[in-house]
């Protein structure tokens, strides 16, 4: 034994594993996987599906799951009414539930957020106007908002992204606007005012890279709401047409099978819907505490 | 089903197994005319039914009776006409004994029941007649003021109608393909109001109104004084169930006794399940395909072959076992249902999706094409979707719009889908020259297009005093429809009921071609 | 205190001023609701009429100004479809879904606080994680598919309740339950928050420091405090209650306002549809201002604020 095994240290602590690291910081491991694979699902899904989800055949009506008595690995969750593929259209559905639940929230996001500094930013008229238009669309439920537009424009899926848009912005107006008005007494508004900058750069480059944060926090508290009403609306005949293979409309064309014994049209849409959305809110959950501790009676 | 004649006698002695013995015998006893039923037990009892859809005040007013048959559900139980479909019968005589027309038939002249009354007890006379058709302002009511002079009422028990020209759809017109037969009390209409008539309407029909809930149930109780046969049944209540599950599950459970409209799988379920019967329907009412294109010489769609094309693609035996167990009717007439006046037996439908695509080939299209847009009404989604997929199969490619049902037929109408193809229906009274005149020839509701050696053919029909001449005409008129492929026809609807374990005569199918239970007064529970 | 309410009360009338001219607007952009009433194919004159029976063919602000007068008199207009006064139709639904908003309220609440409170004080230990796990579910279900999975369990495979429509209390239980799963979850976190809130405060550390036992600590003092945000938040979610209960009362065929509002769409029945929204959003608008009156009564800070 020389000299250099005794005296051999560490040249610092032992870095941890990424995973330690993750855990540590209570990062929400499995919602995170299981939106990537759904995000993965939704991207690549031309490639996965075993089976076109639109085109059924007659004759492989209501064939359950592989693993029971009549089913088949040809068709591995069971297929639905009209024959087709309930695995082929869960994967494409997962398509519609990303692009549907991500733009609408982006969409409600950036209006909202817009709007909301303008509003807390501009004050005086024009932000009773914005707030008292706030109010009304608060007034208006939802759900039944939602319903009532849908049954104005017409089903599609841009629809509904525009529809639940238009439907959710005020969550952001209001909060945002919140924030402005206490960040317009900081130091650094006031500097930036002084030195001459614009109203408009102000709220540019000063207000809006502060209230991301919250922005964003509030997104991904959206984004469960979002899915959840995507599903109740194309579940209530007014969403996302058919043959689309929404989630929420396979729920409502299942709705039927439920009393036959055929469980496997409702359980596994309705499995898929519960993951997006938990993944969602854990998600968001572990945000609103990262980023601003304040933020947390949201 | 051959012409039907004008005469007196009511139901055909045959249904009733009354020999032509008992008829000299009972004539002897002086009871002649009608053989009347025993009467029975008084009315005692009570069923429900699960409908599907909501009723509206507007459908207890004969006067404003739209085009389709779902008004006829209560109208048969509320109300009663001077001629109106019956078991066995298209044009029977109801509140009319009998009628003649004189032989140029340009006059019809009508003898009124003796003794039939009203719910509140006033005679119904000839007085009512003519008021129930001067105030009617549903289908077809234009066409008929227009062809009606004038009406004269004699005395009480008599009323003539003088038209115009002869007409010899009147009678068609009159008993089913409108409302205006359909007899309301003067007095009473007179007194309360239009507004107020609907809420509580009275008729000289088998049963009483007692109440309505708007979007919940109508009430109805039965009418001693009915002519035909007193109803055996107290209280009928309507129950407002319009999600199919849930209507099943009442009728499970005995919170129903009839459910109108339970299709595929749960149809299914209803057939195996004990103490339940399953009672399909065959409707009046053809669905198609439509090419509203067939006229645009750029489209694909004024190649014969092509339309023909899609006769041969569509798999209606497969669909119609999927969707609705196989009792649709499939036909090869298009708009003209089995059980009208003047309907035309085309040859069988074919099922060829190879010599589909051969006959495509043929057309120009080897690998098919792109088609747009299949235009459907919502409630009818899951047929069109396996027409879109029989016509992919065959390298056609539609891509699915179903719309709400009433913006569905007001698109259609309005000649807004003019691109594309259009699944349609219609289950509207009439014969085969009404069905003409909607859909196929100039000018029609649904006519997005004609071809002039059709058109030319009905101004002739309509004049055409004589039946066999007129029959060979309509017959003419339909062929030529089928020989240009102008529709791709699909089927007779099946309507398909449920029954409970107490109802003894649900009344379903006695009236060949009506969806829903009548005559009322048949209706029975299980002893 | 007087100008406080009045000045809420002014900004509540503007509000349902501005939602009453954005439904009547946005109803009549639906399409025409005469195509319903006339057969497919009517003349123009069929349509003209019916138009005029139902002052369609006047010009819109002359509409909008009848409507407002007869609102003012309480006067929601008459149905086009069944042909009976809105408001009537309304009323005649509306107990249906308060009873269901009702139950479902106290079932949440019944639920939701003591599993909250029952969380707060085992803060960390099984009971909270448990009630993590709840509330995540609960807010992350939607609430029809939470229905479909009872009618699955409890009526087609127990075959113990009825599957749908309204009679019955057992009819009653499962749309109750799945509308009010998500609310429970709700107060449950609120309950939890809350009450841990108010566990830290000064005021429980003195009684503790007194010597009080935990148990009693917890149900006389804490538990009252930690109530009142719960409470207000309970009934502003009753009105929400009412008004989402409609895909909830379409799973179970319940006839509350819920179903009139989507029945009155599909018959573009614009007098119901106008009528169902305006009431929904006048009802949310008010009990807003109630629970901000109530808020400056108990808060002097905030009546008096610019």
């Amino acid at each position: 034994m020389s000299l250099a095994d005794v005296i051999r240290l560490p040249s610092r602590a032992p870095r941890l594993g990424l995973l330690k690291r993750l855990r540590r910081a209570e990062f929400p491991l499995i919602p995170t996987l299981i939106l990537g694979l759904i995000t993965f699902v939704a991207i690549f899904a031309n490639l996965l599906a075993p089976h076109n989800p639109e085109v059924g055949s007659l004759v492989a009506r209501f064939k359950p799951p592989f693993w029971m008595a009549k089913g088949s690995t040809e068709y591995l969750l069971g297929t639905d009414q009209l024959g087709r593929d309930v695995l082929s259209r869960l994967i494409f559905g997962a398509r519609i539930s990303m692009v549907v639940g991500f733009t609408a929230v982006i969409f409600a996001g950036v209006l909202g957020t817009a709007l909301g500094i303008i509003s807390g930013y501009l004050g005086g008229w024009v932000d009773q106007v914005i707030m008292r238009v706030t109010d009304t669309w608060l007034a208006l439920p939802a759900l039944t908002f939602a319903i009532f537009l849908a049954a104005i424009v017409g089903p599609s899926m841009w629809n509904i992204v525009i529809i639940l848009g238009l439907t959710y912005w005020t969550r952001y107006a209001r909060v945002i606007r919140g924030e402005v008005l206490s960040l317009k007494e900081r130091e650094f508004v006031r500097l930036a005012i002084v030195a001459g900058c614009s109203k408009g750069t102000i709220m540019r480059r000063h207000l809006l890279p502060n209230v991301i944060n919250t922005a964003v926090v509030l997104g991904s508290l959206m984004l469960g709401v979002v899915i959840i009403a995507e599903a109740s609306l194309s579940f209530l005949g007014v969403g996302v047409p058919p043959p689309e293979p929404a989630w929420g409309l396979m729920l409502a064309d299942g709705k039927q099978g439920l009393m036959v014994g055929y469980w496997w049209l409702t359980v596994f849409p309705g499995c898929c819907i519960m993951l997006m959305v938990l993944s969602a809110n854990l998600i968001g959950d572990w945000l609103r505490v990262k980023l601003d501790p304040q933020l947390r009676q949201l | 089903m051959g012409p039907v004649d004008v005469d007196s006698t009511s139901i055909p002695l045959g249904n009733l197994g009354v020999s032509r013995r008992d008829l000299l015998a009972l004539a002897a006893l002086g009871v002649a005319g009608v053989p009347k039923i025993a009467r029975a037990a008084a009315p005692a009892g009570q069923l429900t039914w699960g409908i599907h859809v909501s009723l509206t005040p507007t459908w207890f007013d004969p006067a404003e009776t739209l085009g389709l048959i779902t008004p006829y559900m209560v109208l048969y139980a509320l109300h009663d006409a001077m001629v109106k479909p019956m078991p066995g019968k298209l044009q029977a005589p109801c509140l009319a004994e009998s009628w003649t027309a004189t032989a140029d038939g340009t006059s019809y002249n009508f003898v009124l029941r003796k003794d039939v009354k009203f719910h509140n007890g006033d005679p119904v006379t000839a007085e009512d007649v003519k008021f129930s058709f001067e105030r009617y302002k549903g289908a077809a009511h234009e066409l008929m003021k227009k062809q009606v002079a004038s009406i004269e009422t004699p005395d009480p028990q008599h009323v003539t109608f003088k038209l115009n020209k002869p007409w010899p759809d009147f009678l068609t017109f009159y008993s089913s393909a409108s409302g205006a037969g359909w007899i309301v009390p003067k007095k009473y209409v007179e007194k309360v109001g239009d507004e107020a008539f609907k809420n509580a309407p009275i008729g000289a029909g088998p049963y009483k109104f007692v109440s309505f809930k708007p979007g919940v149930e109508l009430v109805l109780e039965a009418f001693d004084g009915y002519w035909r046969k007193p109803p055996a049944v107290k209280r009928l209540v309507m129950k407002m169930i319009p999600d199919e599950t849930t209507r099943l599950a009442a009728l499970k459970q005995g919170e129903i006794d009839i459910a109108y409209s339970i299709r595929g799988e749960l149809a299914e379920e209803l057939q195996k399940t004990k103490g339940l019967s399953l009672k399909p329907v065959v409707l009046q009412g053809p669905n198609w395909l439509y090419f509203p294109e067939q006229w645009d010489p750029k489209s694909p769609w004024s190649k014969l072959q092509v339309r023909q094309a899609v006769n041969l693609a569509i798999d209606r035996e497969g669909m119609s076992k999927a969707l609705f167990l196989g009792y649709c009717k499939v036909t090869n007439n298009a708009v003209v249902p089995y059980t009208f006046e003047y309907y035309w037996q085309p040859p069988a439908a074919e099922y060829n999706p190879a010599k589909a695509k051969k006959l495509l080939a043929e057309a120009g299209y080897p690998n098919g094409f792109d088609a747009g847009l299949m235009y459907c009404d919502s409630s009818y989604a899951n047929m069109a979707e396996v027409s879109v997929d029989n016509l992919a199969a065959i390298g056609i490619t539609l891509k699915l719009q179903p719309v709400e049902r009433a913006g569905f037929f007001a698109g259609y109408s309005s000649k807004k889908y003019a691109k594309g193809v259009i699944q349609g229906a219609s289950a509207a009274f009439g014969n085969a020259a009404t069905r003409m005149a909607s859909f196929i020839v100039k000018g029609g509701a649904f006519s997005y297009g004609s071809y002039p050696d059709i058109d030319e053919l009905y101004p002739q029909q309509a004049d055409e005093n004589d039946h066999k001449k007129r029959a060979e005409l309509l017959d003419k008129m339909q062929q030529l429809v089928s020989e240009k492929a102008m529709y791709a026809p699909i089927w007779q609807l099946a309507f398909l009921n449920g029954v409970g374990p107490r109802v003894g005569e649900s009344s379903f199918g006695q009236i060949p071609g009506f969806a829903y239970t009548a005559p009322f007064e048949d209706i029975t529970i299980k002893a | 205190m007087k100008t406080y309410i009045l000045r809420r009360a002014g900004y509540c009338a503007l509000s349902l001023f501005l939602l009453s001219l954005t439904i009547f607007f946005f109803v009549r952009v639906t399409g025409d609701p005469a195509a319903l009433l006339v057969e497919p194919g009517a003349s123009p004159g069929d349509i003209a009429a019916i138009h005029h029976q139902f002052g369609l063919d006047r010009p819109l602000v002359v509409q909008y100004w009848l409507f407002m007068v007869s609102l003012l008199h309480g006067d929601l207009g008459q149905s086009f479809y069944y042909q009976v006064p809105v408001l009537q139709l309304y009323l005649s639904r509306l107990p249906n879904s308060l009873i269901l908003a009702a139950v479902a309220m106290g079932l949440s609440l019944l639920i939701g606080i003591p599993s909250g409170i029952l969380a707060s004080v085992r803060v960390g230990r099984f009971w909270d994680s448990a009630g993590k796990v709840f509330a995540l579910l609960g807010l992350s279900l939607p609430s029809f598919l939470v229905g479909l999975v009872l009618i699955l369990i409890f009526s087609v495979y127990l075959g113990w309740l009825p599957s749908s429509g309204a009679g019955t209390p057992l009819h009653l239980i499962m749309p109750a339950f799945a509308l009010g799963w998500y609310f429970a979850a709700s107060h449950m976190r609120l309950a939890r928050s809350s009450m841990l809130e108010v566990l830290g405060s000064e005021y429980i550390k003195l009684a503790r420091l007194k010597g009080l036992p935990q148990s009693l600590v917890i149900a006389k003092h804490a538990f009252k405090n930690a109530l009142i945000p719960v409470l207000t938040l309970a009934g502003i979610n009753l009105v929400i209650m009412v008004n989402v209960a409609v895909v909830v009362e379409t799973v179970f065929a319940w006839p509350g306002i819920g179903r009139l509002l989507y029945e009155g769409i599909a018959f573009r029945d614009f007098p119901v549809v106008q009528g169902v929204v305006l009431m929904g959003g006048a009802m949310i608008v008010i009990v807003n201002l109630l629970v901000d009156i109530l808020y400056a009564v108990i808060d002097p800070r905030i009546r008096l604020e610019k």
